[in-house]
């Protein structure tokens, strides 16, 4: 089973973008159910995908123009239009 | 007729800061940013008769920047020509010969929530995404931490489904290895 262990972080890494087909699950499943360092794998980069999705919705949320690209950007606007 | 408050002043000042932040959350860079704010208010302003007021303002402005946004990044690809090839495989790096890890994964004993609210792990997490060949990094930044979809990923950075898979395994695989070393290996709980 263990020569397998390349193909499987590889539907590990697809689960987390596209559903996969029943014969991909049942194969990531039984594999999972067998091999300790892919179920280390997969929680890993499960792990990472959740703190990369925190970072996205609250990074940002406090994020302004500054005064300065504000006149900036009003300037310009003058001058183009 | 374009009613007086309606032209790009006002909606800098009523959606300046909303668009920015959408521009920010994509593009990590303060200049690039107010620079696609102000493309996308011109355009707005030249297009403006093409409005037909069955969405808001605001929604209409989002839709612009969005275009603006994904032509830039299609522009960055091809101008630097960062492509990778789907044959040069540096995954094998992980693996080997056989298949089997050259270096297992350990368990990670962390939750999400401790090490999002860590400081020192989110820059070691950033530093971790900025050694990513740049390409990966792009597609990486796209899906993981924009949330944008597979299909809008694919469309801006020309690439086809498969070869996103691709390039998102590589760039986990060498993620999770980079955070093990300078993270969690050192039980780096500074």
């Amino acid at each position: 089973m263990r020569h397998a262990c390349k193909k499987i972080s590889q539907l590990a890494s697809d689960s987390l973008d596209r559903p996969l087909s029943l014969l991909e699950r049942l194969k990531f499943k039984l594999h999972l159910s067998m091999c300790g360092h892919c179920r280390d794998f997969d929680h890993n980069i499960n792990l990472i995908h959740k703190v990369t999705a925190m970072i996205h919705t609250t990074d940002y949320g406090q994020t302004r123009l500054s005064e300065k690209q504000r006149q900036q950007l009003h300037d310009n606007l003058n001058a183009i239009k | 007729m374009k009613k007086v408050d309606d032209g790009p002043h006002s909606w800098l000042h009523e959606h300046g800061d909303y668009l920015y932040r959408f521009a920010m959350s994509r593009l990590h860079n303060e200049d690039l940013a107010a620079d696609m704010l102000q493309e996308t208010l011109l355009a707005g302003w030249k297009g403006f008769d093409k409005f037909a007021g069955q969405s808001s303002i605001r929604t209409w402005l989002v839709g612009i920047l969005k275009h603006k946004i994904i032509d830039h990044i299609r522009r960055e690809i091809r101008g630097r020509n960062l492509s990778e090839a789907v044959e040069n495989d540096p995954t094998s790096a992980y693996f080997n010969s056989n298949g089997s890890w050259s270096d297992a994964p350990a368990a990670w004993k962390e939750n999400p929530e401790d090490l999002f609210s860590n400081e020192q792990f989110y820059k070691t997490l950033e530093s971790c995404i900025n050694k990513l060949p740049e390409k990966q990094q792009i597609v990486f930044r796209m899906r993981d931490i924009t949330g944008e979809d597979t299909e809008t990923t694919c469309k801006t950075c020309d690439v086809t489904s498969t070869h996103l898979h691709v390039l998102l395994h590589r760039a986990r695989l060498a993620l999770r290895t980079c955070l093990n070393i300078h993270w969690f290996e050192r039980g780096n709980r500074s």
